[in-house]
């Protein structure tokens, strides 16, 4: 009896067994059925065909947006000083800067500056006039070249120091003065400091020379100009 | 997860352009200048954050938060994030051969009255450009302004000294200084006709001469010819 209870156990774990191993290949069976249709094909098949195909990855790149480098080579300010008009007398002066770094050496300037001049000596001693009031109006623009001729550094104190450049400058425009006109050349030397890398402030002494008949007599006037004034780059 | 999403795109999204050293060193300047001394430099492999540019010089931050001034040529050996190379326009000959704009100033002579000039040119190709002049004459019997627009052509772009020729049309403003026997001011229509030369001096800079014929269409019988020659600098960006 014993006997044929343990034949009986044995021929059921037999065909559970066996069970398990139809399963198991229906597993088998079903597996390559869930990969991407392009690699279906029967390894067994193809290895004596065709190599195996690589899958592409279905993944969508990002687009990384490269941040742009902030030029700042542009200056736009203003000053202020005084200007000697020759024949009417030292007065105040007043106008814009616009300059543009061509390179570390060498930058392009336009200025536009305003003053009033006074009286000659012979007005002053013969109360004849010999401008009108608007007609003193002295005003001016340049069109500059200059060169940074001593770039280099000024300290205050211990921990404070500041890019600075001493450079000359020179170019040619235009005085609108006594009525009339002008042709001028410019020249001259500056210094600027550079506080922050956005503020420059600049101190100039330039000479503005034009032909001019108002005294009587065409000669050359040299209208000589010192002025303080601020920047700031762009 | 709208906020969250906006929290990880700013942190995706750099404020500065990052720079990788691939040489063995990067030199930092204390100031944007060759003449600045050197007092620090990054090591290969680390990186640098470019802040802003002026001329041919970046100033940049490190990792370690230390800023300095790197200059261009020295930077064209780093990369980017991706790896492609950095790469920066310097304004040297290969610039001058092709670039977008240039601005330049000049003075010369029109008509006999002493001219100043100033331009602005935009590059349509490395040989042919739209340029705007505004000019200024004062002359002994009268002063005046033109306005002109037009083509130039280059011929040889990648010369030093390279020739161009100029054409298009204007206007021109003269301002008699004697009334008494003359009209007011004047205002005619021109076309001009002109050759010339530019020549590469330094970095973004160069010489630029210039011969022009104008045909100024007036109210009399015929029109008249008036001269010009320019003589200046320009520069190039």
């Amino acid at each position: 009896m014993d006997t044929r209870i343990c034949i009986l156990l044995l021929s059921s774990v037999a065909l559970g067994c066996g069970g398990c191993a139809i399963f198991h290949r229906h597993s088998d069976q079903s597996a390559p059925s869930q990969e991407p249709t392009s690699s279906t094909a029967s390894p067994d098949s193809d290895s004596s065909s065709a190599p195996p195909t690589v899958i592409e990855p279905q993944v969508e790149r990002r687009e990384i947006k490269v941040p742009t480098i902030h030029p700042s080579n542009v200056e736009l300010g203003a000053y202020y000083g005084e200007i000697s008009i020759q024949d009417f007398g030292a007065q105040p002066v007043a106008g814009l800067r616009l300059d543009y770094h061509i390179s570390e050496d060498f930058f392009g300037e336009i200025t536009y500056g305003r003053a009033k001049g006074g009286l000659t000596s012979f007005e002053s001693l013969s109360n004849v006039l010999l401008l009108s009031d608007a007609e003193r109006r002295f005003t001016y623009y340049n069109l500059s070249l200059g060169y940074n001729l001593l770039p280099g550094e000024v300290f205050i104190g211990r921990n404070l120091a500041m890019t600075s450049a001493f450079y000359v400058i020179g170019g040619v425009g235009s005085v609108d003065f006594a009525g009339d006109q002008n042709f001028t050349v410019n020249f001259g030397a500056g210094f600027r400091v550079l506080p922050t890398d956005w503020l420059a402030v600049h101190i100039d002494v330039q000479d503005l020379v034009f032909r001019s008949d108002v005294t009587g007599v065409a000669e050359l006037k040299n209208n000589l100009q010192a002025t303080i004034g601020a920047t700031v780059f762009f | 997860m709208l906020l969250s999403l906006l929290a990880t795109a700013r942190a995706d999204a750099r404020e500065h352009l990052q720079l990788f050293v691939v040489q063995p060193y990067l030199e930092l300047h204390t100031g944007p200048g060759r003449g600045y001394p050197v007092t620090q430099v990054v090591a290969r492999g680390e990186s640098v954050d470019v802040l802003m540019r002026r001329t041919d010089w970046f100033k940049v931050r490190t990792e370690h938060g230390v800023e300095g001034w790197a200059y261009g040529p020295d930077l064209q050996h780093t990369t980017l994030a991706n790896g492609a190379p950095f790469e920066v326009n310097l304004g040297d000959r290969a610039g001058f051969t092709s670039h977008r704009w240039e601005s330049g100033a000049s003075a010369g002579a029109y008509a006999g009255a002493t001219l100043i000039s100033a331009y602005q040119g935009l590059s349509l190709t490395d040989h042919l450009k739209v340029e705007l002049s505004a000019s200024q004459f004062l002359g002994n019997l009268s002063n005046g302004y033109l306005l002109d627009i037009g083509f130039s052509h280059v011929f040889m772009p990648e010369w030093r000294l390279s020739p161009f020729v100029t054409l298009g049309g204007g206007y021109e403003r003269v301002e008699p200084k004697v009334t008494l026997a003359q009209p007011l001011t004047t205002d005619s229509q021109s076309a001009y006709f002109g050759v010339g030369a530019r020549y590469y001096l330094a970095r973004r800079l160069f010489l630029r001469f210039e011969l022009r014929g104008h045909e100024v269409f007036t109210n009399q019988n015929s029109n008249e010819v008036k001269n010009e020659w320019i003589l200046g600098f320009a520069f190039f960006y």
